[in-house]
């Protein structure tokens, strides 16, 4: 993947998404085959890896009891930035992402947009070349959803290579340059969205997706 | 293992117990008071009602009351004990009417005078406190007026009393004034150590594992550049250092609150209630070199408490799940208790002292009477380092486990 790209994991849930990235982020250990994030061996340099890749799901929360501004630092001297380093970024996160007050507030009063968007901060405060987002948006209104596909496209743009998975087709579609569409545990299709359409004869991600997992024989049902 | 990196750890989990009211409350308030509230408040209130109720005057349901010797009417009414004349003292008795009742014999007097056997009949319902205060005053006056009568009967005889006595016992304790001190209920230190050094890191443990996964911030956690090790470690030590904190107020509480409350009520401890404090170890007195030997063994048995914990947590998928996996711990913590209440009877060898947290808890005894030998110490704190290592090993392993940190 090059910088600047977004590169869309595209299928449904239980397909692999989550589990591939995790591999990526040195969380678990794949079974066979190799994976390099900028430039670094997932299994034979994880700290490496880890210090290259900001990583934001879904599922992520706070410490409920730390303000904004304590779970910046505390995950600043995780990655060895400087108590001066961290403040400088954390000023220009809370410009970018209007963190407004919840620097100076617990986490257990913020909403859900608001957590998410601390989330991100502390995902990208160590200014990591690569970026993950798993499922990024799942339980955020259109508001805060809105901002965070924001978010991604402005990472793109800052020359991060991003990696957007992802269960909602007209995300893919909105963000992605590339995407790889991922069937129960396989790779079953790479390509641009434009590429996707031309390859199936379709005019939309959802009838290409299908399109896709039929050409290859994948049945459509769950087992 | 960085250590700049483990303290980042730690003080996250140390600010973040610290802003827990509930937990700042059930760690180290509830250890300060309760401990005291216990050893020093119950025998106080307790022993003042027994000492109120000897000093009352009870009546007493008495049968043929005319028949009562005029001696041990006396002395019955100097053990504040009040005769009522009554038709049928059992029946008094078993109506609630009163909590005694006494039947004397007919022509009691005319028997005792002229040297034959009197047969008196007490009834009480077993069990009732009341009763049993009551019937220890008159059969302290029936015993003195025995008494009386026997000297009376032998002096007639032309015969010395101490005939009835050819030989005399003498019980000396010969225990140490340690062991005197901390009195016959010393095993609750121990336990109240051990129980507060499980109780107060839990918290801390739950929050740090299953809190973390329940939260959703294990992953952003582990997916930045730290090694599992220093997140154990830093996880373990902010939980010891809880544990720790909790077990040290308890002890705190019990030396502190001691002397606050004999202070405050020194004229109020004499009688039942000063026997009763005396018998729970309310004035333990131990060396320096005891405390010292007390606050290394508490480590030991908190750095234990918090590897199980920090082990056991770590399965749970949420806060509740966890609280549910530690709470069977308590009780178990009972079964090496009770048997430490009878470690006088049971032929312990050295071997013992391998036994994790059997092993401390007979060694605080040990210091708390002033009977423990160096060998035991020895013994009990390899035992333990090396339990804490096997756990910390365990418990490093379950977090590279993805069927361990992803169970959600």
């Amino acid at each position: 993947m090059p910088a600047g790209e977004i590169f869309g994991l595209l299928g449904p849930n239980g397909a692999g998404k989550t589990t591939t990235l995790r591999i990526l982020a040195t969380l678990l250990r794949p079974d066979s085959g190799t994976a390099s994030v900028a430039g670094h061996d997932v299994v034979a340099e994880p700290e490496r890896v880890r210090r290259a890749i900001g990583v934001v799901n879904g599922g992520m929360g706070l410490y409920d009891r730390l303000t904004g501004r304590e779970v910046l630092h505390y995950f600043g001297r995780l990655y060895g930035m400087s108590n001066a380093a961290i403040a400088a970024r954390t000023e220009e996160l809370a410009t970018v992402l209007e963190l407004g007050d919840a620097l100076t507030r617990q986490a257990g009063g913020f909403s859900s947009g608001m957590k998410q968007k601390i989330v991100i901060a502390r995902a990208v405060l160590h200014d990591p070349p690569v970026i993950f987002f798993d499922e990024a948006t799942s339980g955020l209104d259109v508001m805060a959803r809105r901002a965070v596909l924001d978010m991604v496209r402005r990472f793109a743009d800052g020359k991060k290579a991003v990696v957007y998975s992802t269960h909602v087709m007209t995300e893919v579609e909105e963000l992605c340059d590339r995407l790889a569409i991922v069937y129960r545990g396989e790779l079953v299709a790479v390509d641009s969205v434009q590429g996707l359409y031309e390859s199936t004869g379709t005019d939309s991600l959802e009838k290409a997706f299908f399109a896709t997992v039929r050409r290859v024989g994948q049945p459509l049902v769950a087992a | 293992m960085r250590a700049g990196i483990v303290r980042q750890i730690a003080g996250k989990e140390i600010v973040s117990t610290i802003r827990d009211r509930r937990a700042i409350v059930s760690n180290l308030v509830v250890p300060l008071v309760l401990l005291p509230t216990i050893m020093l408040g119950l025998p106080l209130a307790f022993g003042g009602l027994f000492t109120r109720e000897q000093a009352t005057q009870t009546p007493v349901a008495v049968q043929n009351l005319d028949e009562l010797p005029p001696a041990l009417s006396e002395l019955l009414l100097s053990a504040n004990v009040a005769p009522q004349a009554s038709d049928d003292a059992e029946a008094a008795v078993t109506s609630d009417s009163v909590s005694l009742g006494l039947l004397v014999p007919l022509a009691m007097s005319d028997s005792v005078a002229a040297g034959e056997r009197a047969e008196l009949m007490l009834f009480t319902k077993r069990g009732n406190l009341r009763a049993e205060v009551t019937a220890s005053k008159v059969t302290g006056a029936i015993e003195a007026y025995r008494q009386g009568l026997v000297s009376e009967r032998l002096r007639d005889a032309g015969l010395d009393p101490a005939v009835l006595e050819p030989i005399t016992v003498s019980s000396v304790d010969a225990s140490s004034a340690a062991e005197r001190s901390s009195g016959q209920l010393s095993w609750i230190i121990p336990f109240f150590i051990a129980i507060w050094t499980l109780v107060g890191g839990q918290m801390t443990a739950i929050d740090a594992t299953a809190g973390e996964k329940e939260r959703g911030t294990l992953e952003a956690l582990l997916v930045a550049p730290v090694r599992r090790s220093e997140v154990v470690a830093g996880k373990f030590l902010a939980t010891l250092l809880f544990g720790l904190a909790a077990a040290v107020m308890a002890i705190v509480g019990y030396i502190a609150g001691g002397a606050i409350v004999r202070w405050l009520v020194r004229s109020r401890l004499s009688g039942e209630a000063g026997d009763m404090l005396a018998e729970l170890g309310g004035s333990l007195q131990i060396t320096p070199s005891s405390v010292a030997l007390l606050l290394v063994s508490t480590l030991l048995l908190a750095a234990t408490m918090a590897a199980v914990l920090l082990c056991l947590t770590m399965f749970a998928r949420s806060f509740k799940e966890a609280q549910s996996y530690v709470a069977p711990l308590s009780f178990l913590l009972i079964v090496p208790v009770v048997a430490l209440q009878f470690n006088d009877l049971l032929d312990l060898g050295p071997a013992v002292y391998l036994v994790p947290v059997v092993n401390v808890l007979l060694l605080m005894d040990g210091i708390v009477t002033g009977a423990f030998d160096w060998a035991a110490i020895l013994l009990t704190f390899a035992s333990l380092a090396v339990v804490v290592a096997l756990l910390l090993a365990f418990a490093h392993r379950n977090f590279s486990r993805e069927s361990v940190i992803f169970r959600t």
